[in-house]
């Protein structure tokens, strides 16, 4: 008996040795351990996250790992808790997250930490990104500078101008009305108005938009800092039939081209979900592989007009509703 | 003379029952023991079934998804998820037991953690080191608040005879609107770390978070009264017969405020405990916690209509959609089939009740 269990042990040491000179001498290359990755959106359904959940799926497929897609049905820290205490559950090898807080979401997502799994931050993140293999996002900041730029010389330099923001609190957003802000104080004869919250609801900004209109007959411009709210204030400008008032908003989703390419909208700040899903996949395994990662990674922006929309340079930049 | 040959339908229900004959007979026997007895009068009320219906639920998981479902991690997850969303339901089982309903608890507990956090926030000093003077205040001011709008919506529903619908609705409406005046639409992020330090705190062998034992006890406090003491008794009785329990010498519009009140004050309590949990206000969320509080005390089997309430189903009720939306994100299925699951088993649920009732009520 004892015998056996000796023979065995020293076998068990050989095959581990075995498998550590192996791990060492094989090419890179060589196929990795199919490795198990979980998005979890921001929200589910948005053409931005399904457009990220296209890029990370292309790279996984690429890579041979397998990626799971989830998220919650709202942009709510209190409905993304559930999801991530899930997942932690599920124990995948490494989750991409874009967390709808951040603050709130910490201790979910230490917890998830904590238990072994490479979290990598995409588009949102967190204030604490200490635990995080790296925070891939849309230089936020100078997309508000180029959408301040942009709506500036659209208006001809003056007038009254609206911001529609979706909440407080998330990093992303208030980065993008910060660069606005700061961009417009660069423009004396442009006011800009104290910013409205639409908790990512388009009516409420639909209601925001006409309301501002009846408030301020001389407004010139409006910047919306998402798809959601860019939809309402498209709503709110056809309700109130007006044809003057020049909108910028955030993001290219396929109502937003359709909506430039109808003159609602003059021009689009869009990002690279698809993009930042790809980098998402390729960092969250080079941890998952042991090499080194980057902590901070900032995407491409470009400011989309009607000139430019069919240049196919700008094709990567628009979102879509469906993979294929 | 020739026999009379019984058609086939007659002959396969006289075989069924010779074949059912001994059973039945076996179960009305046992049902005359005490225990036979007990077992019979657990299952003629909906909370044995849907607590059967959890543990059905928690097995597939766990056969689904071995080693993830049922481990220690995910149910104290869950258990966590679900306590504030009890502490308002037990509100809201009261005020469904005498046959109202209370729409403004979501948005009455945003308002409370907003005004509590203001409150700790006084003077725009950084609150994270404060003592326990300033923890107890704000969660005074949490209780006070959520008790103000209860009251409100008992006085307008009892004394203005609003229908409960609409009076909570509109108390919905400015609870909300008034969160975010006072707060600006800004998330306030900073409490005391005492705050934190509780949500995130562990107890019984440093297992179960605290917020959980929280929750446990309220719920517990509530079953008592509901069933052991007159003001539960005058809850079911008013939500049974509102005019008979006026007869019967009950003040209605005085226990009527008292249920909303309580209600309120429960919101209330949730604020204070989302503020633990989140360590900030959450301005965005808690949208859909009315709707989520009112399916599990109705799947629990507190009648729509008023007259029958449960504390204890409530609890399971809660739980089964955490159940589901925990199972089906860990087994990976797309995001919108757990709405539609949890849709499913609250019809089910109350068709089940309708069925029994039905039943009870041709016997």
């Amino acid at each position: 008996m004892r015998i056996r269990t000796v023979t065995m042990l020293g076998l068990a040491l050989i095959t581990v040795a075995a498998c550590s000179s192996s791990a060492t001498t094989a090419p890179a290359s060589a196929a990795a351990k199919n490795y198990n990755l979980t998005l979890i959106q921001g929200v589910a359904g948005d053409p931005f996250y399904v457009t990220m959940a296209c890029g990370a799926q292309a790279e996984a497929a690429k890579e041979g790992v397998t990626l799971n897609v989830t998220g919650g049905n709202k942009w709510d820290a209190t409905v993304q808790k559930p999801v991530i205490d899930s997942v932690t559950a599920a124990h995948p090898d490494g989750v991409m997250v874009a967390p709808d807080d951040s603050k709130a979401l910490l201790s979910p997502l230490k917890a998830m930490s904590d238990a072994g799994i490479k979290v990598t931050f995409v588009d949102t993140k967190l204030d604490d990104t200490s635990f995080a293999v790296s925070s891939i996002a849309t230089d936020n900041l100078g997309g508000g500078t180029l959408a301040a730029k942009t709506l500036a010389q659209l208006i001809g330099d003056k007038g009254t101008v609206l911001v529609v923001n979706v909440d407080p609190g998330i990093s992303t957003t208030d980065a993008r009305v910060k660069g606005f802000q700061d961009e417009m104080k660069n423009h004396p004869n442009i006011t800009v108005l104290d910013v409205q919250f639409t908790h990512d609801d388009p009516t409420a900004a639909t209601t925001i938009t006409t309301a501002t209109l009846a408030a301020h007959p001389d407004l010139a411009g409006v910047f919306a800092t998402n798809v959601q709210n860019a939809e309402g204030v498209a709503t709110g400008l056809k309700q109130a039939s007006n044809t003057t008032v020049k909108t910028i908003a955030f993001d290219a989703g396929p109502k937003q081209i359709e909506d430039l390419n109808n003159g609602i909208v003059q021009g689009l700040i869009a990002q690279d979900p698809y993009g930042i899903g790809v980098a998402g996949i390729q960092q969250t395994v080079l941890a998952l592989k042991g090499q080194p990662t980057t902590a901070t990674i900032q995407t491409q922006l470009a400011a989309i007009t009607k000139d430019n929309v069919n240049d196919p340079a700008m094709a990567k930049y628009l979102y879509k509703a469906t993979c294929s | 003379m020739t026999a009379v040959q019984p058609s086939l339908g007659e002959s396969i229900r006289r075989a069924i029952q010779v074949r059912l004959r001994p059973l039945v007979e076996r179960w009305k026997s046992f049902s005359q023991t005490r225990f036979g007895s007990m077992v019979a009068r657990a299952f003629s009320t909906n909370a044995a079934w849907i607590f059967l219906l959890l543990l059905v639920l928690m097995f597939i998981f766990n056969f689904l998804a071995p080693g993830k479902f049922l481990t220690e991690f995910n149910v104290r997850s869950m258990a966590e998820n679900v306590a504030v969303l009890l502490v308002i339901a037990v509100g809201e089982t009261f005020v469904m037991g005498t046959g109202g309903i209370d729409l403004s608890v979501g948005y009455v507990l945003l308002f409370s953690g907003v005004t509590s956090a203001q409150v700790m926030n006084w003077g725009g000093k950084d609150p994270t080191n404060s003592g326990w003077d300033v923890v107890f205040l704000g969660f005074a001011v949490a209780i006070g608040s959520g008790f103000a709008w209860g009251v409100l919506n008992g006085l307008v529903v009892a004394k203005a005879k609003v229908p409960a619908l609409i009076a909570t609705l509109g108390t919905l409406g400015m609870s909300w609107g008034l969160a975010e005046i006072l707060s600006n639409g800004q998330d306030l992020r900073y409490l005391p770390s005492i705050i934190a330090d509780m949500g995130a705190s562990r107890v019984v062998f440093d297992k179960v978070p605290l917020v959980v034992v929280v929750a446990i006890i309220v719920a517990v406090t509530g079953a008592v009264i509901l069933n052991l003491t007159r003001f539960g008794r005058y809850t079911v009785a008013i939500g049974s017969n509102q005019e008979a329990a006026r007869r019967a010498g009950i003040n209605v519009d005085r226990h009527l405020i008292s249920v909303y009140a309580m209600s309120g004050t429960l919101a209330g309590f949730a604020g204070f405990m989302s503020l633990a949990i989140f360590t900030t206000t959450t301005i965005s969320g808690h949208a859909n916690d009315n709707l989520q509080a009112i399916a599990a005390v109705v799947i629990g089997g507190t009648s729509l209509m008023g007259g029958v309430a449960t504390v204890a189903g409530t609890t399971i009720g809660v739980c089964i959609p955490m159940v589901l939306f925990s199972g089906f994100t860990i087994l990976g299925y797309q995001s919108f089939w757990r709405d539609v699951a949890v849709g499913a088993v609250l019809i089910l649920a109350v068709y089940t009740d309708q069925l029994r009732r039905r039943r009870r009520e041709r016997r």
